[in-house]
């Protein structure tokens, strides 16, 4: 141990990860506007694009390689997720559920990609965006369904409760479904990236910087299990990354499929 | 109250079934959490008034079980 302390002493600090490694300067230029996340983004966007282009492009009775996985896909989110959470009419909101499923699994992917590595959706913005998306369709499809008045008093009173109770209850009820549903959706997200992708930096560059800056027995020993464990932990992590896409289009699904049938 | 038992559902009623407390399980969770953020932070807030910190504990037991009872009345008795 006082040989890894002195050793430690001895060479240069090591930086533990923080908030600080999710700012990133512009690629280009001090007054360049393109970082790192923006890039992620787009090349991930045109990426989906194209990819959905050529598996689609020639559609056939027996599809290729690249027209099965994009079908997969797709069959994925329109029978586990839209017609699990909607029910019949979800089929109706498959596009829109594919197209968050398959952006969100991207931009998280993103992560664990060798020298991209980096996930863009734990910056928050991207995240809320695509909860407040969310947001506006499921409360658009309620009011559409259930007329306005309709739609706030299925939701505020629920039926058969003793009226002097509502002034307790109908707060829970705007609370949940108004204000909680996009704050937890974005958190969750957001949070789930941000955290794997702190683990995975302090994992990796703490096991370089045993390895490289301490060395000696220890440094040798406890960097290499360090950067072991930030392998085993990036397998991990893309698990996270698509449970985490499937858990907030999941959600998506849900609010929608709750809006259209208000439950007694 | 019917002396019968229910009839058998349907596949097509049990996949519905299936689905209803699959969401039921996310909505009750959501309402929980909403139940004691609510009436908890109405407690904090008079807490800080009153200087008082019972009343945070207070409201956060009052939301808990006003969410129990809420998430009861909508998805418990079927």
């Amino acid at each position: 141990m006082s040989a890894w302390i002195l050793a430690a002493e001895a060479s240069e600090e090591f930086h533990a990860p923080g908030p600080a490694d999710f700012e990133f300067p512009p690629i280009f230029g001090e007054d360049g506007f393109l970082t790192k996340p923006m890039l992620i983004i787009i090349v991930g966007t045109a990426l989906i694009a194209l990819l959905f282009y050529l598996a689609t492009r020639r559609a056939d009775v027996v599809p290729g390689k690249l027209q099965f996985a994009g079908e997969g896909v797709y069959g994925f989110v329109r029978n586990q997720i839209a017609a699990d959470a909607i029910g019949r009419e979800g089929i109706k909101y498959v596009p829109y559920l594919a197209t968050l499923f398959v952006f969100i699994a991207v931009l998280n992917i993103a992560g664990i990609v060798p020298f991209v590595q980096f996930p863009a959706t734990s910056l928050i913005a991207i995240p809320l965006f695509l909860a407040l998306i969310s947001w506006v369709i499921f409360n658009y499809v309620g009011i559409k369904r259930q007329g306005l008045g309709g739609y706030f008093t299925n939701m505020l009173f629920p039926p058969g409760v003793p009226k002097a109770i509502y002034p307790l209850l109908s707060p829970i009820e705007f609370m949940s479904t108004v204000v909680f549903r996009p704050i937890t959706l974005t958190l969750r997200l957001t949070f789930n990236m941000f955290a794997g992708h702190l683990v995975l930096l302090l994992c990796i560059l703490g096991g370089e910087f045993l390895l490289f800056e301490v060395q000696g027995v220890i440094g040798f020993a406890a960097g290499g299990v360090s950067l072991l464990f930030g392998i085993v932990m990036t397998f991990f992590e893309g698990f996270i990354q698509l449970l985490q896409a499937y858990v907030f289009t999941l959600l998506s699904a849900v609010y929608i499929g709750g809006a259209l049938t208000h439950e007694h | 109250m019917s002396p019968d038992p229910p009839p058998e559902p349907s596949p097509d009623q049990s996949a519905e079934l299936a689905r209803r407390d699959q969401n039921n399980a996310w909505n009750a969770f959501g309402l929980v959490a909403s139940g004691v953020t609510v009436w908890g932070g109405v407690g904090w807030l008079v807490s800080e008034w009153l200087d008082n910190r019972i009343y945070l504990m207070f409201g956060i037991l009052v939301g808990a079980a006003a969410a129990l009872y809420l998430v009861w009345v909508r998805y418990g008795r079927a």
